[in-house]
Protein backbone atom coordinates (compact mmCIF):
# COMPACT_ATOMS: atom_id res chain seq x y z
CA UNK A 1 0.00 0.00 0.00
CA UNK A 2 3.07 2.61 0.83
CA UNK A 3 6.43 2.72 0.26
CA UNK A 4 8.79 0.44 1.94
CA UNK A 5 8.55 1.59 5.74
CA UNK A 6 11.82 4.07 6.11
CA UNK A 7 12.56 5.04 10.12
CA UNK A 8 11.77 8.53 9.85
CA UNK A 9 13.99 10.26 11.57
CA UNK A 10 13.54 13.42 14.03
CA UNK A 11 13.71 15.26 10.96
CA UNK A 12 10.06 15.35 10.93
CA UNK A 13 9.33 16.79 13.76
CA UNK A 14 6.22 19.86 13.90
CA UNK A 15 8.11 22.45 16.47
CA UNK A 16 5.50 25.42 17.65
CA UNK A 17 7.53 28.02 19.22
CA UNK A 18 5.81 30.96 21.18
CA UNK A 19 3.32 30.62 18.54
CA UNK A 20 0.95 33.37 18.18
CA UNK A 21 -1.86 34.59 16.27
CA UNK A 22 -4.46 37.55 16.37
CA UNK A 23 -7.19 38.52 13.95
CA UNK A 24 -7.99 42.21 14.70
CA UNK A 25 -7.88 42.14 18.49
CA UNK A 26 -9.05 38.56 19.27
CA UNK A 27 -5.98 35.83 20.33
CA UNK A 28 -6.45 32.62 18.52
CA UNK A 29 -3.49 31.24 19.21
CA UNK A 30 -1.29 32.63 22.36
CA UNK A 31 2.56 31.81 22.54
CA UNK A 32 1.64 27.89 21.88
CA UNK A 33 4.59 25.96 22.03
CA UNK A 34 4.86 21.93 21.33
CA UNK A 35 6.56 19.60 19.71
CA UNK A 36 5.04 16.77 17.45
CA UNK A 37 7.37 14.26 17.33
CA UNK A 38 7.46 11.07 14.00
CA UNK A 39 6.55 7.12 15.10
CA UNK A 40 3.81 8.43 17.33
CA UNK A 41 0.44 9.68 16.62
CA UNK A 42 -0.33 13.17 18.01
CA UNK A 43 -3.53 13.94 19.35
CA UNK A 44 -4.05 17.54 19.09
CA UNK A 45 -7.76 18.71 21.69
CA UNK A 46 -9.04 21.25 22.65
CA UNK A 47 -12.85 22.70 22.96
CA UNK A 48 -14.39 24.53 19.51
CA UNK A 49 -12.75 27.86 19.00
CA UNK A 50 -9.87 26.73 21.01
CA UNK A 51 -7.45 27.16 18.05
CA UNK A 52 -6.72 23.80 16.43
CA UNK A 53 -7.56 24.49 13.02
CA UNK A 54 -5.99 28.04 13.37
CA UNK A 55 -2.24 25.95 14.63
CA UNK A 56 -3.04 23.54 11.84
CA UNK A 57 -2.79 26.83 9.35
CA UNK A 58 -0.17 28.14 10.83
CA UNK A 59 1.67 25.04 10.43
CA UNK A 60 0.82 24.91 6.69
CA UNK A 61 2.23 28.45 5.95
CA UNK A 62 -1.44 29.69 5.61
CA UNK A 63 -2.16 32.42 7.64
CA UNK A 64 0.89 33.94 8.85
CA UNK A 65 1.60 34.37 12.71
CA UNK A 66 1.76 37.53 14.37
CA UNK A 67 4.47 36.19 17.05
CA UNK A 68 6.63 33.33 17.11
CA UNK A 69 7.29 30.13 14.74
CA UNK A 70 6.27 26.94 13.37
CA UNK A 71 8.77 24.78 11.46
CA UNK A 72 8.36 21.06 10.04
CA UNK A 73 11.48 19.11 9.59
CA UNK A 74 13.52 22.04 10.89
CA UNK A 75 12.18 24.80 8.16
CA UNK A 76 9.18 26.93 7.58
CA UNK A 77 6.09 25.32 5.48
CA UNK A 78 7.27 27.82 2.55
CA UNK A 79 11.02 26.98 2.49
CA UNK A 80 10.27 23.46 1.91
CA UNK A 81 11.67 22.25 -1.42
CA UNK A 82 8.57 19.73 -2.58
CA UNK A 83 5.89 20.24 0.55
CA UNK A 84 3.52 17.52 -0.31
CA UNK A 85 6.22 14.85 -0.41
CA UNK A 86 6.94 16.32 3.26
CA UNK A 87 3.72 17.06 4.25
CA UNK A 88 0.31 15.49 3.38
CA UNK A 89 -2.79 17.70 5.20
CA UNK A 90 -6.47 17.49 5.62
CA UNK A 91 -7.96 20.59 6.59
CA UNK A 92 -11.58 20.63 5.11
CA UNK A 93 -13.18 17.77 3.84
CA UNK A 94 -15.49 19.78 2.18
CA UNK A 95 -12.66 22.12 -0.15
CA UNK A 96 -12.66 20.41 -3.20
CA UNK A 97 -14.52 21.70 -6.35
CA UNK A 98 -17.64 20.55 -6.68
CA UNK A 99 -17.39 19.99 -10.35
CA UNK A 100 -14.17 18.62 -9.82
CA UNK A 101 -13.94 14.44 -10.05
CA UNK A 102 -11.96 12.50 -7.69
CA UNK A 103 -9.25 11.59 -9.75
CA UNK A 104 -8.53 15.25 -11.02
CA UNK A 105 -8.53 16.45 -7.72
CA UNK A 106 -5.69 14.02 -6.89
CA UNK A 107 -4.39 14.18 -10.31
CA UNK A 108 -3.96 17.93 -10.01
CA UNK A 109 -2.00 18.30 -6.80
CA UNK A 110 0.37 15.24 -8.12
CA UNK A 111 1.20 16.79 -10.92
CA UNK A 112 2.01 20.48 -9.15
CA UNK A 113 5.23 17.54 -7.48
CA UNK A 114 5.38 15.99 -11.02
CA UNK A 115 4.03 12.70 -8.90
CA UNK A 116 3.42 9.86 -11.55
CA UNK A 117 -0.35 9.17 -12.49
CA UNK A 118 0.05 5.61 -10.99
CA UNK A 119 -0.17 7.61 -7.04
CA UNK A 120 -3.49 8.53 -7.74
CA UNK A 121 -4.51 4.59 -7.95
CA UNK A 122 -2.51 3.66 -5.24
CA UNK A 123 -3.81 6.68 -2.90
CA UNK A 124 -7.76 5.88 -3.85
CA UNK A 125 -6.88 2.22 -3.44
CA UNK A 126 -5.45 2.83 0.30
CA UNK A 127 -8.53 5.18 0.93
CA UNK A 128 -11.39 2.93 -0.63
CA UNK A 129 -12.15 4.99 -3.44
CA UNK A 130 -11.39 3.51 -6.43
CA UNK A 131 -15.24 2.92 -7.51
CA UNK A 132 -15.70 6.22 -6.72
CA UNK A 133 -12.50 8.37 -8.62
CA UNK A 134 -14.81 9.67 -11.78
CA UNK A 135 -17.41 10.67 -9.43
CA UNK A 136 -17.79 14.90 -8.86
CA UNK A 137 -16.69 16.36 -5.30
CA UNK A 138 -20.45 17.45 -5.26
CA UNK A 139 -21.80 13.95 -5.37
CA UNK A 140 -19.77 12.58 -2.46
CA UNK A 141 -21.31 11.82 1.26
CA UNK A 142 -19.18 13.89 4.01
CA UNK A 143 -17.47 10.18 4.79
CA UNK A 144 -16.05 9.57 1.46
CA UNK A 145 -15.50 13.58 1.16
CA UNK A 146 -13.13 12.53 4.40
CA UNK A 147 -11.57 9.53 2.55
CA UNK A 148 -10.95 11.64 -0.62
CA UNK A 149 -8.81 14.06 1.92
CA UNK A 150 -6.39 11.52 3.41
CA UNK A 151 -6.00 10.08 -0.70
CA UNK A 152 -5.34 14.02 -0.82
CA UNK A 153 -2.80 13.99 2.32
CA UNK A 154 -0.85 10.73 1.78
CA UNK A 155 -0.27 11.61 -2.48
CA UNK A 156 3.16 12.72 -1.97
CA UNK A 157 4.19 9.69 0.44
CA UNK A 158 5.12 12.52 3.27
CA UNK A 159 6.78 12.20 6.71
CA UNK A 160 4.17 14.43 8.12
CA UNK A 161 0.31 14.22 8.32
CA UNK A 162 -1.57 16.84 9.68
CA UNK A 163 -5.23 15.97 9.99
CA UNK A 164 -7.95 18.12 10.99
CA UNK A 165 -10.80 15.96 12.53
CA UNK A 166 -10.58 13.26 9.92
CA UNK A 167 -12.79 10.95 11.85
CA UNK A 168 -15.90 13.70 11.19
CA UNK A 169 -18.70 11.92 9.37
CA UNK A 170 -17.32 8.80 9.03
CA UNK A 171 -19.58 5.45 10.38
CA UNK A 172 -18.23 3.07 12.88
CA UNK A 173 -16.20 1.02 10.22
CA UNK A 174 -14.93 4.18 8.74
CA UNK A 175 -13.81 5.42 12.08
CA UNK A 176 -11.75 1.75 12.48
CA UNK A 177 -10.20 2.16 9.47
CA UNK A 178 -9.18 5.36 10.04
CA UNK A 179 -7.45 4.77 13.24
CA UNK A 180 -5.58 1.50 11.88
CA UNK A 181 -4.43 3.99 9.01
CA UNK A 182 -3.34 6.23 11.29
CA UNK A 183 -1.87 3.98 13.60
CA UNK A 184 0.23 2.13 10.51
CA UNK A 185 0.96 5.34 9.12
CA UNK A 186 3.32 6.28 12.65
CA UNK A 187 4.10 2.69 12.95
CA UNK A 188 6.11 3.83 9.97
CA UNK A 189 7.66 6.22 11.09
CA UNK A 190 5.50 9.21 10.00
CA UNK A 191 4.85 11.52 12.46
CA UNK A 192 1.08 11.57 12.78
CA UNK A 193 -0.94 14.94 14.05
CA UNK A 194 -4.97 14.81 14.12
CA UNK A 195 -7.15 17.12 15.55
CA UNK A 196 -10.39 15.68 17.23
CA UNK A 197 -13.40 16.31 18.81
CA UNK A 198 -14.32 13.12 19.66
CA UNK A 199 -12.07 12.18 22.57
CA UNK A 200 -13.12 8.31 23.14
CA UNK A 201 -11.80 8.07 19.30
CA UNK A 202 -8.52 9.67 20.39
CA UNK A 203 -7.68 7.82 23.64
CA UNK A 204 -8.20 4.72 21.24
CA UNK A 205 -5.72 6.45 18.94
CA UNK A 206 -3.07 8.79 19.96
CA UNK A 207 -0.21 7.97 21.67
CA UNK A 208 0.83 11.60 22.84
CA UNK A 209 -1.96 14.46 23.66
CA UNK A 210 -1.30 18.36 23.09
CA UNK A 211 -4.11 19.79 24.82
CA UNK A 212 -5.24 23.74 24.12
CA UNK A 213 -8.36 25.57 25.32
CA UNK A 214 -8.77 29.33 24.26
CA UNK A 215 -5.39 29.22 22.09
CA UNK A 216 -2.76 28.32 25.07
CA UNK A 217 -0.88 25.07 25.43
CA UNK A 218 -2.61 22.84 28.73
CA UNK A 219 -1.10 20.11 28.95
CA UNK A 220 1.54 18.15 25.88
CA UNK A 221 2.34 14.66 27.28
CA UNK A 222 2.13 10.69 26.62
CA UNK A 223 -2.03 9.74 26.85
CA UNK A 224 -1.36 7.51 28.98
CA UNK A 225 0.24 9.57 30.98
CA UNK A 226 -1.75 12.36 30.51
CA UNK A 227 -4.86 9.96 31.75
CA UNK A 228 -3.00 8.82 34.98
CA UNK A 229 -1.69 12.37 35.76
CA UNK A 230 -5.28 13.65 35.74
CA UNK A 231 -7.61 11.01 37.00
CA UNK A 232 -8.47 10.00 40.03
CA UNK A 233 -9.17 6.36 39.99
CA UNK A 234 -12.16 5.22 40.87
CA UNK A 235 -13.44 1.71 41.97
CA UNK A 236 -16.96 0.47 41.36
CA UNK A 237 -18.50 -1.78 44.35
CA UNK A 238 -21.51 -3.30 44.37
CA UNK A 239 -22.78 -4.75 47.78
CA UNK A 240 -25.60 -6.65 49.05
CA UNK A 241 -28.73 -3.55 49.18
CA UNK A 242 -28.88 -4.88 53.23
CA UNK A 243 -24.95 -4.34 53.53
CA UNK A 244 -24.59 -1.44 51.62
CA UNK A 245 -24.83 1.13 54.46
CA UNK A 246 -22.72 -0.78 57.04
CA UNK A 247 -19.74 -0.67 53.50
CA UNK A 248 -20.22 2.86 52.68
CA UNK A 249 -19.79 4.54 56.52
CA UNK A 250 -16.87 1.62 56.48
CA UNK A 251 -15.26 3.18 53.54
CA UNK A 252 -16.32 6.72 54.95
CA UNK A 253 -14.25 5.94 58.44
CA UNK A 254 -11.30 5.28 56.19
CA UNK A 255 -11.26 8.13 54.69
CA UNK A 256 -12.40 7.13 51.30
CA UNK A 257 -14.64 9.07 49.07
CA UNK A 258 -18.09 6.98 48.51
CA UNK A 259 -21.05 8.78 46.04
CA UNK A 260 -23.87 6.84 44.12
CA UNK A 261 -22.56 5.43 40.71
CA UNK A 262 -24.97 6.41 37.82
CA UNK A 263 -25.29 3.06 36.86
CA UNK A 264 -25.95 1.38 40.64
CA UNK A 265 -23.94 0.79 43.49
CA UNK A 266 -20.90 3.17 44.79
CA UNK A 267 -18.10 4.95 43.09
CA UNK A 268 -15.46 4.79 45.77
CA UNK A 269 -12.34 7.08 45.12
CA UNK A 270 -9.40 6.84 47.52
CA UNK A 271 -8.36 2.87 48.28
CA UNK A 272 -7.40 0.94 45.72
CA UNK A 273 -9.52 -1.95 44.82
CA UNK A 274 -7.53 -4.32 46.32
CA UNK A 275 -7.57 -2.11 49.60
CA UNK A 276 -11.85 -2.29 49.42
CA UNK A 277 -11.56 -6.53 48.77
CA UNK A 278 -9.41 -6.57 52.08
CA UNK A 279 -11.40 -4.45 53.98
CA UNK A 280 -14.54 -6.09 52.98
CA UNK A 281 -13.28 -9.77 54.11
CA UNK A 282 -12.28 -8.43 57.13
CA UNK A 283 -15.12 -7.06 58.43
CA UNK A 284 -17.26 -10.35 56.82
CA UNK A 285 -19.04 -8.03 53.82
CA UNK A 286 -20.12 -9.38 50.39
CA UNK A 287 -18.91 -7.96 47.76
CA UNK A 288 -20.78 -8.54 44.15
CA UNK A 289 -18.56 -6.42 42.07
CA UNK A 290 -15.17 -4.85 42.34
CA UNK A 291 -13.57 -3.10 39.57
CA UNK A 292 -11.19 -0.32 39.04
CA UNK A 293 -12.02 2.22 36.82
CA UNK A 294 -9.99 5.05 34.89
CA UNK A 295 -11.47 8.43 34.14
CA UNK A 296 -11.71 8.70 30.35
CA UNK A 297 -10.44 11.35 28.35
CA UNK A 298 -13.04 13.05 27.79
CA UNK A 299 -13.99 13.67 31.93
CA UNK A 300 -10.34 15.17 32.12
CA UNK A 301 -10.11 16.98 28.89
CA UNK A 302 -13.78 18.53 30.52
CA UNK A 303 -12.61 19.46 33.60
CA UNK A 304 -9.36 20.87 32.05
CA UNK A 305 -10.97 23.09 28.94
CA UNK A 306 -13.59 23.93 31.49
CA UNK A 307 -10.85 25.72 34.04
CA UNK A 308 -9.30 26.78 30.94
CA UNK A 309 -12.68 28.99 29.71
CA UNK A 310 -12.85 30.17 33.42
CA UNK A 311 -9.40 31.25 33.80
CA UNK A 312 -9.20 33.22 30.27
CA UNK A 313 -12.61 34.83 30.94
CA UNK A 314 -10.62 36.99 34.14
CA UNK A 315 -7.59 37.90 31.42
CA UNK A 316 -9.49 38.57 27.94
CA UNK A 317 -8.49 42.20 29.40
CA UNK A 318 -4.89 41.83 28.36
CA UNK A 319 -5.91 40.85 24.53
CA UNK A 320 -4.30 44.17 22.74
CA UNK A 321 -5.08 45.13 19.26
CA UNK A 322 -1.61 44.27 17.44
CA UNK A 323 -1.78 46.02 13.77
CA UNK A 324 -0.64 42.75 11.39
CA UNK B 1 12.32 12.98 2.04
CA UNK B 2 11.05 9.68 0.36
CA UNK B 3 12.37 10.37 -3.27
CA UNK B 4 15.13 12.79 -2.63
CA UNK B 5 16.32 11.53 -6.23
CA UNK B 6 13.49 13.87 -7.94
CA UNK B 7 14.48 17.43 -8.27
CA UNK B 8 12.13 20.56 -5.95
CA UNK B 9 8.74 21.31 -8.11
CA UNK B 10 8.86 24.49 -10.35
CA UNK B 11 7.30 26.43 -12.66
CA UNK B 12 6.13 24.32 -15.28
CA UNK B 13 5.15 21.55 -12.12
CA UNK B 14 2.18 25.04 -11.04
CA UNK B 15 1.26 25.22 -14.39
CA UNK B 16 0.33 21.89 -15.05
CA UNK B 17 -1.19 21.99 -11.54
CA UNK B 18 -3.17 24.87 -12.89
CA UNK B 19 -4.11 22.62 -16.46
CA UNK B 20 -5.61 19.72 -14.68
CA UNK B 21 -7.52 21.76 -12.62
CA UNK B 22 -8.68 24.10 -15.25
CA UNK B 23 -9.50 21.05 -17.45
CA UNK B 24 -10.93 19.35 -15.43
CA UNK B 25 -14.21 21.62 -14.72
CA UNK B 26 -16.98 21.67 -17.04
CA UNK B 27 -17.90 25.29 -16.31
CA UNK B 28 -14.35 26.91 -17.45
CA UNK B 29 -14.60 24.27 -20.20
CA UNK B 30 -17.60 25.76 -21.21
CA UNK B 31 -17.13 29.43 -20.56
CA UNK B 32 -13.46 28.87 -22.57
CA UNK B 33 -16.04 27.45 -25.58
CA UNK B 34 -18.13 30.28 -25.20
CA UNK B 35 -15.78 33.05 -25.80
CA UNK B 36 -14.99 31.30 -29.25
CA UNK B 37 -18.38 31.01 -30.45
CA UNK B 38 -19.62 34.26 -29.73
CA UNK B 39 -17.76 35.96 -32.00
CA UNK B 40 -18.12 33.34 -34.88
CA UNK B 41 -21.94 33.61 -34.65
CA UNK B 42 -21.70 37.24 -34.41
CA UNK B 43 -20.03 37.52 -37.49
CA UNK B 44 -22.59 35.31 -39.46
CA UNK B 45 -25.03 36.83 -38.08
CA UNK B 46 -23.93 40.36 -38.73
CA UNK B 47 -23.03 39.16 -42.38
CA UNK B 48 -26.55 37.60 -42.96
CA UNK B 49 -28.30 40.82 -41.71
CA UNK B 50 -26.07 42.74 -43.67
CA UNK B 51 -26.16 45.09 -40.54
CA UNK B 52 -23.43 47.48 -40.50
CA UNK B 53 -22.73 50.97 -40.55
CA UNK B 54 -22.33 51.97 -44.20
CA UNK B 55 -18.68 53.37 -43.50
CA UNK B 56 -17.83 49.85 -41.25
CA UNK B 57 -15.37 47.42 -42.34
CA UNK B 58 -15.46 43.81 -43.03
CA UNK B 59 -13.23 43.20 -40.08
CA UNK B 60 -14.84 45.47 -37.42
CA UNK B 61 -17.99 44.07 -38.98
CA UNK B 62 -17.44 40.70 -38.47
CA UNK B 63 -16.05 41.14 -34.91
CA UNK B 64 -19.17 42.74 -33.48
CA UNK B 65 -19.60 40.16 -31.31
CA UNK B 66 -15.84 40.16 -29.95
CA UNK B 67 -16.51 42.61 -27.29
CA UNK B 68 -18.70 40.20 -25.76
CA UNK B 69 -16.13 37.77 -26.16
CA UNK B 70 -13.13 40.02 -24.39
CA UNK B 71 -15.65 40.59 -21.65
CA UNK B 72 -15.79 36.95 -21.35
CA UNK B 73 -12.42 36.13 -21.13
CA UNK B 74 -11.66 39.05 -18.46
CA UNK B 75 -14.62 36.45 -16.66
CA UNK B 76 -12.90 33.36 -17.27
CA UNK B 77 -9.58 35.03 -15.88
CA UNK B 78 -11.39 36.19 -12.42
CA UNK B 79 -13.22 32.60 -11.99
CA UNK B 80 -9.97 30.92 -12.44
CA UNK B 81 -9.17 32.65 -9.01
CA UNK B 82 -12.04 32.98 -7.47
CA UNK B 83 -13.20 29.53 -8.04
CA UNK B 84 -10.64 28.63 -5.95
CA UNK B 85 -11.72 30.75 -3.05
CA UNK B 86 -15.39 29.96 -3.33
CA UNK B 87 -14.98 26.27 -3.51
CA UNK B 88 -11.90 26.35 -0.79
CA UNK B 89 -8.98 24.51 -2.96
CA UNK B 90 -7.20 27.62 -2.20
CA UNK B 91 -5.85 26.16 0.58
CA UNK B 92 -4.76 22.66 -1.12
CA UNK B 93 -3.46 25.16 -3.79
CA UNK B 94 -1.27 27.01 -1.34
CA UNK B 95 0.17 23.90 0.30
CA UNK B 96 0.88 22.86 -2.71
CA UNK B 97 2.86 25.68 -4.55
CA UNK B 98 3.53 27.62 -1.27
CA UNK B 99 5.44 30.37 -3.51
CA UNK B 100 2.17 32.51 -3.88
CA UNK B 101 3.89 34.19 -6.63
CA UNK B 102 4.28 31.23 -8.37
CA UNK B 103 0.38 30.47 -8.68
CA UNK B 104 -0.36 34.04 -9.58
CA UNK B 105 2.17 33.65 -12.69
CA UNK B 106 1.01 30.01 -13.51
CA UNK B 107 -2.50 30.93 -13.28
CA UNK B 108 -1.76 33.91 -15.75
CA UNK B 109 0.35 32.28 -18.25
CA UNK B 110 -2.25 29.42 -18.39
CA UNK B 111 -5.20 31.80 -18.78
CA UNK B 112 -3.08 34.46 -21.58
CA UNK B 113 -1.52 31.71 -23.44
CA UNK B 114 -5.15 29.83 -24.10
CA UNK B 115 -7.09 33.58 -24.68
CA UNK B 116 -4.10 34.08 -27.30
CA UNK B 117 -5.02 30.77 -29.35
CA UNK B 118 -8.82 30.90 -28.68
CA UNK B 119 -8.70 34.71 -29.58
CA UNK B 120 -6.67 34.64 -32.70
CA UNK B 121 -8.57 31.07 -33.77
CA UNK B 122 -12.20 32.35 -33.33
CA UNK B 123 -11.51 36.58 -34.44
CA UNK B 124 -9.93 35.04 -37.65
CA UNK B 125 -12.74 32.42 -38.42
CA UNK B 126 -15.33 35.14 -38.02
CA UNK B 127 -13.41 37.61 -40.30
CA UNK B 128 -13.00 34.70 -43.35
CA UNK B 129 -16.65 33.79 -42.50
CA UNK B 130 -18.15 37.74 -42.63
CA UNK B 131 -16.01 38.21 -45.63
CA UNK B 132 -17.29 35.50 -47.12
CA UNK B 133 -21.09 36.50 -46.20
CA UNK B 134 -20.91 40.30 -46.77
CA UNK B 135 -20.88 41.70 -50.39
CA UNK B 136 -18.31 43.94 -51.42
CA UNK B 137 -19.69 47.66 -50.41
CA UNK B 138 -18.09 47.68 -47.35
CA UNK B 139 -14.00 48.58 -47.13
CA UNK B 140 -12.24 45.59 -46.16
CA UNK B 141 -10.09 46.54 -43.30
CA UNK B 142 -6.50 45.73 -42.30
CA UNK B 143 -6.87 41.82 -40.50
CA UNK B 144 -2.99 41.45 -40.64
CA UNK B 145 -1.35 42.18 -37.93
CA UNK B 146 -4.68 43.32 -36.36
CA UNK B 147 -5.63 39.80 -35.46
CA UNK B 148 -2.79 39.29 -33.57
CA UNK B 149 -3.19 42.62 -31.31
CA UNK B 150 -6.70 41.63 -30.62
CA UNK B 151 -5.64 38.01 -29.50
CA UNK B 152 -2.76 39.66 -27.37
CA UNK B 153 -5.93 41.84 -26.09
CA UNK B 154 -7.68 38.69 -25.12
CA UNK B 155 -4.70 37.39 -23.12
CA UNK B 156 -4.20 40.81 -21.44
CA UNK B 157 -7.45 41.41 -20.24
CA UNK B 158 -7.99 37.51 -19.07
CA UNK B 159 -4.58 38.49 -17.12
CA UNK B 160 -6.24 41.57 -16.15
CA UNK B 161 -9.41 39.20 -14.32
CA UNK B 162 -6.82 36.93 -12.92
CA UNK B 163 -5.65 39.91 -11.12
CA UNK B 164 -8.99 41.32 -10.24
CA UNK B 165 -10.07 37.75 -9.19
CA UNK B 166 -7.29 38.17 -6.95
CA UNK B 167 -7.93 40.97 -5.08
CA UNK B 168 -11.70 40.56 -5.06
CA UNK B 169 -11.98 36.94 -3.92
CA UNK B 170 -15.82 36.27 -4.20
CA UNK B 171 -16.70 35.18 -7.38
CA UNK B 172 -19.92 37.31 -7.62
CA UNK B 173 -17.86 40.47 -6.59
CA UNK B 174 -15.11 39.92 -9.42
CA UNK B 175 -17.13 39.32 -11.99
CA UNK B 176 -18.98 42.27 -11.54
CA UNK B 177 -15.67 44.44 -11.10
CA UNK B 178 -14.14 43.12 -14.62
CA UNK B 179 -17.26 43.94 -16.58
CA UNK B 180 -17.26 47.32 -14.62
CA UNK B 181 -13.86 47.97 -16.17
CA UNK B 182 -14.52 46.92 -19.41
CA UNK B 183 -18.17 48.52 -19.91
CA UNK B 184 -18.53 51.33 -17.80
CA UNK B 185 -16.36 53.83 -19.11
CA UNK B 186 -17.87 54.05 -22.01
CA UNK B 187 -21.65 53.70 -21.14
CA UNK B 188 -20.84 56.21 -18.33
CA UNK B 189 -17.98 58.33 -20.59
CA UNK B 190 -20.33 60.80 -22.41
CA UNK B 191 -21.01 62.13 -18.58
CA UNK B 192 -17.06 63.25 -18.06
CA UNK B 193 -17.13 65.69 -20.71
CA UNK B 194 -13.25 66.80 -22.26
CA UNK B 195 -12.44 63.25 -19.80
CA UNK B 196 -14.10 61.27 -21.90
CA UNK B 197 -11.38 60.32 -24.24
CA UNK B 198 -8.62 59.57 -21.56
CA UNK B 199 -10.98 57.63 -19.79
CA UNK B 200 -12.56 55.51 -21.65
CA UNK B 201 -9.86 55.35 -24.34
CA UNK B 202 -7.72 54.23 -22.03
CA UNK B 203 -10.25 50.74 -21.75
CA UNK B 204 -9.64 47.38 -23.33
CA UNK B 205 -13.05 47.66 -24.95
CA UNK B 206 -11.85 51.30 -26.68
CA UNK B 207 -8.27 48.78 -27.63
CA UNK B 208 -10.20 46.63 -28.72
CA UNK B 209 -12.53 48.94 -31.08
CA UNK B 210 -9.37 50.46 -32.62
CA UNK B 211 -7.88 47.35 -33.39
CA UNK B 212 -10.55 45.72 -35.59
CA UNK B 213 -10.73 49.15 -36.92
CA UNK B 214 -14.88 49.47 -36.59
CA UNK B 215 -16.52 52.76 -37.14
CA UNK B 216 -17.30 52.88 -33.44
CA UNK B 217 -14.08 53.98 -32.79
CA UNK B 218 -13.99 57.79 -33.32
CA UNK B 219 -11.39 60.23 -31.49
CA UNK B 220 -14.47 61.85 -29.61
CA UNK B 221 -15.18 59.23 -27.78
CA UNK B 222 -12.09 56.77 -27.06
CA UNK B 223 -9.23 59.27 -27.87
CA UNK B 224 -6.59 59.40 -30.32
CA UNK B 225 -4.22 57.09 -29.22
CA UNK B 226 -3.53 54.49 -32.00
CA UNK B 227 -4.48 50.77 -31.99
CA UNK B 228 -1.40 49.40 -30.55
CA UNK B 229 -0.54 51.84 -28.40
CA UNK B 230 -3.74 51.47 -26.82
CA UNK B 231 -2.96 47.45 -26.65
CA UNK B 232 0.26 48.79 -25.10
CA UNK B 233 -1.68 51.25 -22.40
CA UNK B 234 -3.56 47.94 -21.15
CA UNK B 235 -0.70 45.54 -20.74
CA UNK B 236 0.86 48.52 -19.10
CA UNK B 237 -1.87 48.60 -16.50
CA UNK B 238 -2.19 45.01 -16.41
CA UNK B 239 1.19 43.96 -15.14
CA UNK B 240 1.15 46.55 -12.36
CA UNK B 241 -2.51 45.35 -11.19
CA UNK B 242 -0.71 41.96 -11.64
CA UNK B 243 2.21 42.88 -9.76
CA UNK B 244 -0.01 44.25 -6.85
CA UNK B 245 -2.22 41.18 -6.83
CA UNK B 246 1.40 38.92 -6.29
CA UNK B 247 1.80 41.47 -2.86
CA UNK B 248 -1.64 41.28 -1.98
CA UNK B 249 -1.33 37.93 -2.61
CA UNK B 250 1.58 37.17 -0.38
CA UNK B 251 0.39 39.14 2.39
CA UNK B 252 -2.81 38.25 3.10
CA UNK B 253 -3.57 34.39 5.47
CA UNK B 254 -5.34 32.34 2.76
Amino acid sequence: MFRACVLRSVENMIEARELTKRYGGRTAVDALSFTVRPGLVTGFLGPNGAGKSTTMRLVLGLDTPTAGSVTVAGRRYDELDAPLREVGALLDARAVHPGRTVRRHLLGLARSHAIPARRVDEVLGAVGLETAADRRAKGLSLGMAQRLGVAAALIGDPGVLILDEPVNGLDTEGIRWMRTLLKSLAAEGRTVFLSSHLMSELELTADRVVVIGRGRLLAETDMRDFIDANSPDSTLLRVPDDESGRMRALLESRGAGVRPDAGGGWRVTGPTATVIGELAREHGLAVHELTPCRSSLEDIYTAMTGEAVEYRGSTDTDDKEVPR
Amino acid sequence: MTTAATSPPGFRDALAFEWTKFTGLRSTVWTTAAIALVTVTGAVFVGLTDSLQPDDTVLGGSLTLSVVALMTAGVAGALAVCGEYSSGTITATLAAVPRRGRVLAAKTALMAAMLYGIGLVSCTVAYLLGSAVLDGTHPQGDPLPALFGIAALFSVVGALGVAVGTFVRHPAGAVTAVIAVLLLPSVFGPLLGDLQRWVAGATPTAALEKLTQTSDARPETVGSLGAWPSLALVAGYTALALAGAAVVLRRRDA
